[in-house]
């Protein structure tokens, strides 16, 4: 009985929504099952571009945002003078839609932005750059980056936080006693303990990844097409919500794999560190 | 006894506070949506301008809604459907009514429209009122209408082709500027609103199309639009790369970074009205085949589930009242459907607006191209073919027969799966077919 709300939110929010949306992507119109809108998605123009883009992008911000966020969260939970402060500041982007996020990179990447006006102080550029053009990958993709990363980093640190402030100090303090090194610590105490909150923080950020548009469509409109924006762009802009389901299904089978895959991977490796 | 005098008290007390609140409260508060004023500034005049005006006049509250064109259509189709709805008026473009009337949204408007011509102080424009009729009903009242320019800043003025008169100015003369822009200064400094939100769909297919070809759909890959698309990879050239990013052009107008700018009137207008000193406005480019420029008109309907439907009537009213129409071309660049507001004198930077739409529409070599209709549900499929095409063409860098022949199989079947046909000034097809 305790869990009928829960049951209920999941069944209305979440169960219903996934069972129309399957429905949608392969039911046709006027009744009957059908292929067709997966084949659309498949011959669409963007189709090839987004799946590479959402692919690679969260192959790229993925690992940077778990590095980052350990490197945060390692050095708020050492204690030092100020930490709390410092803990603040770095969680002031979780407050931050991700169309905001990509508003305020914009400002700093556009032609007229922050970026070129410092340049332009220093006297590194006479005439400004053009940094968010599909004539300038690098750039483009290094804003995108930048911007996710800022964004997002930040509760990749709160989830390794957490599980740090719950591994329990007997252990550093026994390896104090064998005589361990700050190296040494954190690779063979902490980062084993540390487990369980990193499969939670990748699995958490890797979905979220492939469900990323706003921050890439504001920085570079289609020129960087990712799967979630076009899901966006049949419902919205074609007005199509049969290719749009098919391409929300494609993102939840991603999804659904690359899960797996982490629970397998890092619970494998767990059960090795529990043996030896 | 002590119990029932509590209770007493207690519904005296409810009674006390809330029938009068009933009494002095707003009479009706009416639901409008529309897929038009969605920049910030536009929805912000309408709700603290044009509908504060007649909530001050009549005391019915109006509870304004923009919607992208997804969301707003779903919502109409699922009160049609539910038989029950809370949307009382609703506003949307030309392009739209032909999937809002077979689904059963929009009820005939004909009373309506009727009405108002007996007050005798409006006359509504007659293509109007023709076009207003779709399967046999009147679909919508006329309500606005708005078009596509070019706004310059004046330093470009310098680069324009001599001997051309920018008043007349071909796709030509725009190349050229692009051009001379860039030998000048080494940036290029045309704008087009190709970004997400942008409207450039409408340049490819109502106004370089119809000038290069003639037509829309009918000679989609002629040997001319191949002609167009050589025309469209050079003046890539000249383009802003940063024009995928633009949905509207008064941002880059005012920051500098774009000085030659095409986009929809009331997307241009915020520029002008800061520094009206600061920038011309021009018709659009003519081509081998005349200007074309495309004619947008938004009209009114009230839903057939609307819950205060003479209310809703009342804001119509109100909204084709010529003194609301010059009202609303002043606020937000969208021009009137009556023939009494079309006389009045704007100021400022709405001026210069009226006069480039003046100079567009009374060029020698005008031709008006019209948003397509009758491809009901599917009608979202349009502009995106005319983009992606543009995509695979100019950006992608495909051959430009072979693409055409891909994007008019898609085309082709687009309106014979709708049984549509072509749109002005395309000849009068059905279904309409790519050559």
């Amino acid at each position: 009985m305790l869990l009928a709300p829960s049951l209920v939110f999941l069944g209305v929010f979440f169960v219903y929504p996934l069972v129309q949306a399957f429905g949608l992507s392969f039911l046709r119109p006027e009744g009957g099952l059908t292929a067709e809108h997966f084949q659309r998605m498949l011959g669409d123009t963007y189709f090839r571009g987004a799946i590479t883009n959402s692919l690679l992008l969260t192959a790229i911000v993925v690992p940077i945002q778990v590095a980052i966020g350990l490197v945060i969260a390692l050095l708020v939970n050492s204690r030092f003078r100020g930490h709390l402060w410092f803990l603040y500041i770095c969680a002031i982007p979780l407050a931050i839609s991700d169309l905001a996020a990509g508003l305020i990179w914009l400002s700093v990447f556009t032609e007229r932005g922050y970026l070129n006006t410092l340049l332009h102080m220093v006297g590194a550029v006479r005439e400004p750059l053009t940094y968010l053009s599909a004539e300038q990958p690098v750039w483009l993709y290094g804003a995108i980056i930048a911007a996710e990363v800022w964004r997002a980093t930040a509760i990749v640190m709160i989830i390794l936080l957490a599980g740090l402030q719950l591994i329990p100090r007997d252990y550093f303090e026994t390896a104090d006693v064998f005589g361990a090194g700050g190296w040494r610590k954190l690779w063979h105490v902490t980062l084993p303990l540390l487990r369980p909150s990193l499969q939670t923080a990748l699995i958490i950020r890797t979905i979220l990844a492939f469900q990323l548009f706003a921050t890439v469509i504001t920085l570079s409109g289609r020129q960087v097409p990712v799967l979630a924006g076009e899901a966006y762009f049949w419902y919205g802009l074609y007005r199509n919500p049969h290719v749009a389901s098919a391409y929300a299904v494609l993102i939840m089978g991603v999804s659904v794999v690359i899960t797996w895959v982490y629970l397998r991977v890092l619970r494998l490796r767990e059960e090795e560190v529990a043996g030896g | 006894m002590r119990a029932t005098t509590l209770v007493a008290v207690v519904l005296a007390a409810i009674l006390l506070v809330t029938v009068p609140a009933a009494q002095t409260g707003p009479a009706v508060e009416i639901t409008f949506t529309s897929t038009q004023f969605s920049p910030v500034h536009e929805t912000e005049w309408a709700r603290d301008t044009l509908f504060r005006a007649f909530e001050t006049e009549t005391g019915i509250r109006v509870r304004f809604i923009s919607e992208l064109a997804g969301p707003y259509m779903d919502r109409l189709q699922a009160e049609a459907r539910a038989g029950r709805g809370s949307i009382d008026l609703t506003g949307t473009l030309h392009g739209d009514f032909p999937i809002l009337v077979p689904a059963g949204v929009a009820r005939d408007m004909a009373p309506v429209q009727a009405d108002l011509a007996r007050r005798g102080d409006r006359t509504f424009f007659p293509d109007l009122v023709r076009i207003s009729q779709i399967g046999g009903t009147q679909a919508y009242v006329p309500w606005m209408q708005a078009t596509y320019l070019i706004v310059a800043h004046k330093r470009a003025m310098a680069y324009f082709p001599r001997g051309s008169n920018p008043m007349a100015m071909t796709y030509d003369d725009l190349l050229e500027w692009g051009d001379a822009i860039k030998a000048a200064t080494g940036t290029r400094r045309i704008g087009f609103p190709a970004g997400p939100g942008g409207l450039f769909g409408r340049f490819l297919h109502g106004y370089i199309y119809p000038s290069f070809t003639g037509s829309q759909v009918k000679r989609f890959k002629s040997p001319e639009a191949v002609e167009m698309w050589r025309y469209l990879r050079r003046l890539g050239g000249v383009l802003h790369p940063s024009s995928f990013l633009y949905s509207f052009m008064h941002e880059p107008l005012l920051l500098g970074e774009v000085w030659v700018a095409w986009d929809h009137t009331a997307r241009l207008l915020p520029a002008l009205r800061d520094r009206p000193d600061d920038f011309v406005v021009l018709p659009s480019p003519a081509g081998p085949r005349g200007r074309s420029f495309l004619s947008v008109i938004v009209g009114l309907t009230i839903p057939k589930t609307a819950p205060n439907a003479d209310a809703a009537a009342r804001l119509i009213e109100f909204l084709t009242r010529p003194r609301t129409q010059v009202l609303t071309v002043q606020g937000v660049a969208f021009f009137p459907t009556v023939r009494e507001a079309a006389g009045a004198v704007p100021t400022g930077g709405m001026k210069l607006l009226a006069e480039g739409v003046t100079a567009q529409q009374g060029a020698r070599d005008a031709r008006v191209a019209l948003l397509p209709v009758g491809l009901g549900v599917r009608t979202g499929e349009f502009v995106p073919l005319y983009v992606d095409t543009f995509r695979e063409i100019s950006v992608l860098g495909k051959p430009i027969e072979e693409v055409l022949a891909a994007q008019a199989r898609k085309l082709e079947e687009l309106y014979r799966a709708m049984n549509a046909m072509c749109p002005p000034p395309d000849p009068a097809i059905t279904p309409c077919k790519p050559d």
